[in-house]
């Protein structure tokens, strides 16, 4: 999947799953080859997925050492459909006023994030998505 | 060498949701589906056909890891980091119609032809249940 192109937009129905607050499940690869895996907060705007993370975090170092990221979003009603889309970090943008985690705390909790911890750093990470497949259990 | 589960992590894996799974592709990119699970004796067991994509990468790189999550809660969450230690043809279906009363309470309704077993012995255990990671 490596260098594939990036998909001009995505299905009507991927768009629809994006709009729910649900999580998504992000893959990334630790320096060992393994797979780590977490739920986090997205977007899906202007044809990106926008997360965004404690720049302490495992994920986002693992995505700066390999930016292949692979992603699910699942049916909460219909646990069977789901969208799976290959992506890649296109750009990390740092988020010291915390502007985009609020905007996304807002988006799954209807109030702003937390205040942050003395030492801690957000950071918003931008995905291309490049493949999207779908199946079922 | 495999873990033991913690009460709570015991606990949790009782709870019926589908677990995430995120094998190795040969390329180096990372396939992740959903698939029904069961957690017994400490060990995750999984049903497929034998032509699913994660099984075949399984067979090549026995890691994996599962990502459990409450679907009403999303903070109550636990990355299990494991890898395959066995698996079995699953003649008649009988392992996935046991699932298939773990999920939906009923016959399993799909093909039971062709369809293996698979013993996954947890490593390592992080995420909100326990509070690490």
């Amino acid at each position: 999947m490596a260098g594939g192109k990036a998909v001009s937009a995505l299905s009507p129905a991927v768009q629809k799953l994006a709009a729910l607050p649900i999580l998504v499940t992000v893959a990334t690869k630790r320096a060992d080859g393994s797979v780590q895996l977490n739920p986090v907060w997205f977007e899906l705007k202007d044809g990106f997925i926008w997360l965004n993370s404690n720049t302490s975090r495992a994920w986002p170092k693992n995505l700066q050492r390999d930016p292949e990221v692979t992603m699910l979003l699942v049916d909460p009603k219909v646990p069977d459909r789901y969208a799976q889309i290959h992506g890649r970090l296109v750009s990390l943008i740092p988020d010291p006023r915390h502007e985009f985690i609020d905007h996304l705390a807002e988006r799954y909790t209807g109030k702003k994030f937390r205040d942050l911890e003395a030492d801690e750093h957000r950071v918003t990470l931008k995905i291309q998505p490049v493949r999207v497949t779908g199946a079922e259990i | 060498m495999a873990v033991e589960l913690s009460p709570k992590m015991q606990a949790f894996t009782q709870e019926v949701f589908p677990a995430i799974i995120g094998t190795n592709r040969k390329d180096g990119s990372v396939e992740i589906v959903p698939v029904w699970f069961e957690q017994k004796d400490g060990s995750f067991w999984i049903n497929g056909g034998t032509n699913r994509g994660w099984f075949k990468h399984l067979q090549r790189d026995p890691r994996i890891t599962l990502l459990l999550i409450d679907p009403k809660q999303m903070f109550r969450w636990a990355q299990v980091e494991g890898r395959m230690v066995n698996w079995a043809e699953d003649p008649g279906g009988d392992h996935i119609n046991h699932l298939s009363h773990r999920y939906l309470k009923t016959d399993y309704q799909g093909p039971r032809t062709g369809r293996i077993k698979i013993q996954l012995e947890p490593l390592r255990v992080t995420g909100s249940i326990d509070g690490r990671g």
